[in-house]
This record gives C-alpha cells, sequence and structure tokens, in this order.
C-alpha cells in the first residue's frame, strides 16, 4: 500500500461539438513511502489535472487513483495529506492565524494542540509578525507562505504541492528548499510540480515526466548523474523527442 | 454528526468574520436607516388613523430588504469559494461535499437570521416611536420568517451549483416573489377547471411557496395568535422542503469537477 497509487488515469473534458479533450491518458505511476518525487511537464501536459484527481477534486473518467490504498475521492484519505494549490488564494477577509484556524478545525485539529501548531507553523514559514494582519494585506509571497503552512497543519504524511515556489523571491525558495528537507528527514512522502528544475533537482529522490498527458519518462535522479548535462537539458531533450515522435506519428496518419 | 458539527462551526466562525469584516452588515444598517427616515416622514404629519398603513409599510420594506439579503448572501457561499479557488485548501481537508454544502446553508441561514432579526428589531423600535404597538402575533411572525429564510438559503444554494450567479440571483428573486402570485394564478385555474384537476395539484405542491413564511400582513391588522400547530406545521414544511432542496443541490455538487 503506497502513498499514492495512479493506474491507468484518464481524465477528459468534455467539449460541444468535438471529441473529448484528454487532458490525462492512461497515466500509470506510485510514489513510495518516504520518497519525493518531482511531476514535470510543459504547461498543458495534464499536470493539474492528475493532481486535482488525487485530490478528489474531479472524478477520473476512466482508471484509478488511490491515496494510502483508499479512493482518492474518499474523504478519510485527506487525513493523511496536505495540499498546496498551484494558486494559493486564501480569504482576503481573514488573517493567516485565522486561515489556519480554519483549516485546522477542518482538518479535526483543536484547543491547545492547534493553537500551538499554527504559531509553530507561522514561526517556521517566517510569518509570525502577520499572524494577525489581514490576507489581502500580504504580498504574493506572503500567501504562498501561508499556502505551506496549511500544507503542514495536521503532520501530514503526504505532501501533495502544486507549483510550490509560484511567487516566492530567491529568500524564500531557498527556505523552501530548507523545509522540504527537513520534512523528508521526518519521513513525509512528498509528490510536487514545478517548473524550477534547478530546485527539482537539488531535493528529488526520482522524476515523472508527462507530456500530452502520457507518462514518457520516469528516473531516479541519481541514474541520471553524469549522463546528462543538466536536469533542464535532459528534461528539454525528452520533451522534443517525444514531439517529434507525435509529429511523424501525425504526418504518417 | 458531531464531526459535522464541527465542520459547520468552522466554517460558520470563519463566514461571520467575514460578513463583518466585508462591511456586508453595513447594508442593513443603511437599510435601517432608511426606514428611520422613511417612518421620519410620517412623524412630521402624524399617523393618527394612518397606523394601519405604516405598519404595512414598514414591514414589506423589512420583507423585500430581508428576502433580496437572503438570496445574495445565500447565491455567494459555494460560488465565490470556487470562483477564488479557495475551495482547493478548503476541500483538501477531510470533510465531504455534502458536509460543505449543509455548512455553506448553515453559515448563510444563520447571517440572513441575523440581518433579519436586526432589521426586525430596527422596525419595531420605529413603531413604538411612533406610539404603534404590535400583538403577540409579531413573535409568530418572526419564527415563521426565520423558517423561510432558512427554506430560501436552501433553494438558493441548491440554485447556484447549477445556474451561474446572476442567474440564480435572477431566478431566486423571481421564485420569491411570484411565489405568492404563482399560488394565486393556480387557484384561479382551479376555480376553472375544478379542485381534483391533477396537472394543478402537481404543479402547486411542485412550485416553491416562499409566502406560505410570510404572516406581516396578519401583524399589520393585529389578528389574534395563529394555532401554534399551524406554525408546527410549517416548520415540517420547511424542513422536508429545505432536506429536498439541498439534496437536489448535492446530487450535482457531489460530481462537479472543482
Amino acid at each position: 500500500m503506497h502513498p499514492i497509487e495512479v493506474r491507468n488515469l484518464v481524465v477528459a473534458y468534455r467539449r460541444w461539438f468535438k471529441p473529448p479533450l484528454r487532458a490525462v491518458d492512461g497515466l500509470s505511476f506510485e510514489v513510495r513511502a518516504g520518497e519525493i518525487v518531482g511531476f514535470l511537464g510543459v504547461n498543458g501536459a495534464g499536470k493539474t489535472s492528475t493532481i486535482k484527481t488525487l485530490m478528489g477534486f474531479q472524478p477520473p473518467t476512466a482508471g484509478e487513483v488511490r491515496l494510502f490504498g483508499m479512493q482518492a475521492t474518499d474523504a478519510r484519505a485527506r487525513r493523511l495529506v496536505g495540499f498546496l494549490p498551484e494558486t494559493a488564494l486564501y480569504s482576503p477577509y481573514l488573517t493567516p492565524y485565522e486561515t489556519l484556524r480554519l483549516y485546522g478545525e477542518l482538518h479535526g485539529l483543536r484547543g491547545r494542540q492547534l493553537k500551538a501548531q499554527i504559531e509553530a507553523l507561522l514561526e517556521m514559514v517566517n510569518l509570525a509578525h502577520k499572524m494577525h494582519t489581514l490576507n489581502k494585506h500580504l504580498s504574493k509571497g506572503m500567501l504562498q507562505r501561508v499556502g505551506i503552512a496549511q500544507a503542514l497543519l495536521g503532520d501530514p504524511q503526504l505532501l501533495i504541492l502544486d507549483e510550490v515556489s509560484s511567487g516566492l523571491d530567491p529568500i524564500g525558495k531557498r527556505e523552501l528548499r530548507d523545509l522540504l528537507a527537513a520534512q523528508r528527514q521526518r519521513g513525509t512522502t512528498i509528490f510536487f510540480s514545478s517548473h524550477e528544475l534547478a530546485e527539482v533537482a537539488s531535493i528529488c529522490d526520482r522524476i515523472l515526466v508527462i507530456h500530452k498527458g502520457k507518462l514518457i519518462a520516469e528516473h531516479r535522479l541519481d541514474e541520471l548523474v553524469g549522463r546528462v548535462q543538466s536536469l533542464e537539458d535532459y528534461f528539454i531533450r525528452t520533451v522534443q523527442a517525444e514531439r517529434d515522435i507525435l509529429g511523424k506519428e501525425v504526418q504518417a496518419a | 454528526m458531531t464531526r459535522t458539527w464541527q465542520i459547520t462551526r468552522a466554517l460558520m466562525v470563519a463566514g461571520l468574520l467575514e460578513t463583518v469584516r466585508r462591511k456586508d452588515v453595513y447594508v442593513v444598517l443603511i437599510l435601517s436607516a432608511l426606514l428611520t427616515l422613511g417612518a421620519a416622514a410620517f412623524r412630521v404629519f402624524g399617523v393618527q388613523g394612518l397606523e394601519i398603513f405604516v405598519k404595512d409599510v414598514a414591514f414589506s420594506a423589512v420583507g423585500i430588504m430581508s428576502t433580496v439579503l437572503t438570496i445574495l448572501i445565500a447565491a455567494r457561499q459555494i460560488p465565490e469559494e470556487l470562483q477564488r479557488r479557495t475551495i482547493y485548501p478548503l476541500m483538501a481537508r477531510p470533510i465531504t461535499r455534502g458536509q460543505l454544502l449543509l455548512s455553506k446553508w448553515v453559515t448563510a441561514t444563520l447571517t440572513a437570521g441575523v440581518a433579519f432579526l436586526l432589521l426586525a428589531l430596527a422596525n419595531l423600535v420605529l413603531l413604538v416611536s411612533l406610539g404603534i404597538t404590535l400583538k403577540p402575533i409579531f413573535v409568530q411572525y418572526l419564527l415563521l420568517k426565520l423558517l423561510g429564510i432558512a427554506w430560501l438559503s436552501a433553494l438558493v444554494i441548491a440554485l447556484s451549483v447549477y445556474l451561474t450567479p446572476p442567474a440564480t440571483i435572477t431566478i431566486a428573486l423571481i421564485l420569491a416573489f411570484g411565489s405568492g402570485a404563482f399560488g394565486r394564478l393556480l387557484l384561479m385555474a382551479h376555480w376553472e377547471h375544478g379542485l381534483d384537476a391533477l396537472w394543478l395539484n402537481l404543479l402547486y405542491g411542485i412550485l416553491p411557496h416562499y409566502d406560505y413564511f410570510d404572516m406581516s400582513k396578519k401583524v399589520v391588522f393585529d389578528w389574534d395568535l395563529a394555532p401554534w400547530g399551524v406554525l408546527l406545521a410549517m416548520a415540517g414544511y420547511a424542513v422536508l422542503s429545505s432536506t429536498a432542496w439541498l439534496f437536489v443541490g448535492w446530487l450535482r455538487f457531489r460530481k462537479q469537477t472543482l
């Protein structure tokens, strides 16, 4: 029973007078306990659709998605999961403290335990001094830190992060790397999508590359060391090769 | 049930904080001030012999304002979460979509209910200041209107998961303010086709009847207390009908792509 198991996942969107758009097309992979896995792909590759299905925000058109052995649509599965959405938007009329209290209570935490956890998390993401400022007065980077703190509420065993470093400045990115490294030390499994390939290379154990909804490459990062110039170079070559193959197939058809 | 209550309470507290901070309550205060100004006009000319007219105007104003506020509050509960994308961190928690829908209904009902009570209180103070007293049926009016607010919130929340916010508001306004007229039209049709016309009875049963929850005319004309059994029956109608609306909303929301 792995933290994430995806089998033959298809996510298709219905369109008027056109065949359905298959954003994810027969995707299969798993993430083992304690791993840090980077989920890579160009814009529109199907990353966010996959993550939405993992979080139960979208029912799969076909296939199966399980978190800790439970169906992803089962609310109980999310008790063990922390999630950071791509664009972290939180109620502009609540403060970071109230935002975390809301999500903590929804998670089932309460009382002193919740208060202590909120204060510790806001301290960890360097937002303790803004804990009683309304979210509408915070910068994009600060809101992303609120998002990171809410994802860590309830000591999740699995973190799913969509475009984790979006909006963070270089110092914020460094702090985030340290924070993820600390989570790894605690044995937390992390699955994240990012366009920041240097960041992926510095913290991941394994990468999955998808293109047009299909898995086109899967590697442990230590396998790539010495074989490729950089992760960026590898990623561009892999996606380009896939585009060439698809282009030839279209021409042949 | 405890878990559902915990979720409801958390969302309710956040919802009320938002309502206060986004200054929605100012709308209620402005409306109350308008009522006061209107009453001041009566004070200039005196209300001798105009008591019933003044009461009618005041209760109609409270009825219209509270209905519009209820629709506006309920119509934004779920669409705003989707629009602001705050639904993602919310639904990333171990809560079901049914629990979210239920919590949003409670939040809308509570917020609109408090707004109505504030307006009704302002109305009462104004009428008393003009020397107009109300009979105990006023208490029954308050209770029934609160039931109506809960019922209307359920209807609007159900509509809001199927329609865009402007369409939800438009249809809800038509159903809320038109329900009395529809009812009367159907009664006239009954007169024409006979009381046993099945299609008319079905239509009457299906149509939402917000007008059932309005006792304002009885307060205006100083009726005695209505039998409490009638209020109990209305509470039963409100519970059954609200459950049906929320169920219809849940049927769509449970599978909706967020």
